[in-house]
């Protein structure tokens, strides 16, 4: 059994951890709600492009008449990106910037795969799902509420640890279930925290720790920059920055004959965070559940649309990239959604009463406030 | 503390950290029967949760 004074240790760490923590997790767990669906409610608010239906095997525009569209509605805008959907290719998403690591002022244009025409200007910096994105993931605050959210999920990991650990002393005389309903409410809630907490442990864990390896995403990538594409495009060092892109079609069909069999998640534009200044990146995703989610980048000369190199990602992508499902709940259909959305409202429970149990436990007079942990081991 | 009571605390808590870990991995592994492991392996830690929550047990047996 642990030592009272082990046990005070937990407390404490149980205590201090949960404090801090607690009111961002609050902020996560309710911006996180919405979150879930947020395809279904763009869907609702008629943000969600939707490609209207043509025959089927209709003929595909090559992806330079794309780019010509999407330069057509911002003429003084590069492009960034090009992308689509997992379950869509009807649409190519083509992001447009002043630069190609601009942050700021990106533009969308969402063009039809099969016709060239464009569908719609998704708002990326406005409406509904954009604040509570941005809420959840920064703050507001950009790469500084990144890792500082990092760091208040770190601090909630060690909150559950310690939780777990006072569970026991907690549960000595108490049947795996039993909630004390009738003898005061503090104690109701004190079961119910325990309860509630001990039963969606490893979820809580994996999504904490998967939320906050998802706040080094920038660092993971911009690492995987410095390390495996410097590798690749090594002969280019030191080459002046390209002045005209050669056909995207053309760099695209060749990485397309590397890789048969795998569908195009991305294409990275020359310059921006995912490529090198003088190749386009493209990444494929695999066909299986697990490998769609893991992308395999090809290197392609943006100029003469010859493949320079391809890797699979290193293990520390494929961990950022593995983090995001099992973050956001986006797997294994839509029970799972909803499984998440009852384990987020049972967390925002956990954490209410949680606050509660100290606010309680801060009134009481000076003797009871003896650490109850410590107290039920007595 | 005997052995006894070790299991009386921690027998349901590891079976659903287990069941649930299990469950996460599944659904993310494959397609069809994989994302019914999936939702039986994170839904039934869930449904406990609610169950015993909203319910209850009562008091133990004299």
């Amino acid at each position: 059994m642990l030592s009272t004074r082990t046990l005070r240790v937990w407390s404490w760490l149980h205590k201090w951890t949960s404090l801090v923590s607690t009111l961002f997790m609050l902020v996560l767990c309710i911006t996180g709600l919405p979150l879930i669906f947020h395809h279904e409610i763009g869907g609702w608010l008629g943000t969600e492009v939707v490609a209207p239906e043509l025959p089927r095997g209709a003929q595909r525009v090559s992806l330079d008449r794309v780019m010509e569209v999407a330069k057509q509605r911002f003429p003084t805008k590069g492009g960034m990106f090009v992308s689509q959907e997992p379950d869509d290719d009807k649409i190519w998403y083509v992001t447009m910037s002043d630069t190609p690591t601009s942050e700021t002022d990106l533009k969308q244009v969402a063009v039809d795969a099969r016709s060239g025409a464009a569908l719609a200007e998704p708002k990326l910096d406005r409406g509904l799902i954009y604040v509570l994105y941005t809420l959840h993931v920064e703050l507001f605050a950009g790469t500084a509420g990144k890792l500082f959210l990092g760091f208040m999920a770190l601090l909630m990991l060690i909150a559950i640890v310690s939780g777990v650990v006072l569970y026991a002393p907690f549960m000595r005389k108490l049947r795996f279930g039993e909630v004390r309903r009738e003898r005061s409410t503090r104690l109701k809630w004190l079961d119910l925290h325990n309860l509630l907490g001990i039963a969606t442990l490893t979820w809580a864990v994996v999504v904490g720790a998967t939320g906050m390896i998802n706040t080094w995403a920038d660092l993971v990538v911009q690492y995987w920059r410095n390390d495996q594409v410097a590798e690749m495009v090594a002969p280019y060092r030191g080459l002046p920055p390209l002045k005209e892109l050669g056909s995207l079609e053309k760099a695209v069909a060749a990485a397309r004959a590397q890789e048969p069999g795998m569908r195009i998640g991305f294409i990275a534009f020359p310059g921006t965070a995912f490529s090198s200044e003088h190749h386009y990146g493209v990444f494929f995703r695999g066909s299986e559940p697990l490998t769609s989610r893991l992308f395999k980048p090809v290197l392609v000369d943006a100029v003469t649309g010859e493949v320079t190199a391809s890797r699979t990602p290193p293990w520390y992508l494929s961990a950022l990239l593995i983090s995001q499902p099992l973050h956001f709940g986006d797997y294994a259909g839509a029970p799972m959604q909803w499984i998440w959305f009852v384990l987020d409202l049972i967390t925002i429970i956990v954490l209410g009463s949680g606050l509660y149990l100290w606010w309680v436990k801060q009134r009481a007079p000076k003797p009871a406030r003896r650490s109850a942990a410590v107290e039920a081991v007595r | 503390m005997n052995n006894n009571s070790n299991l009386n605390v921690w027998g349901w808590p590891i079976v659903l950290a287990v069941l649930c870990a299990v469950g996460l991995f599944c659904g993310l592994w494959g397609d069809g029967w994989w994302d019914w492991a999936g939702w039986i392996g994170v839904g039934v830690p869930t449904a406990m949760a609610v169950w015993f929550g909203f319910r209850g047990r009562g008091a133990p047996r004299p």
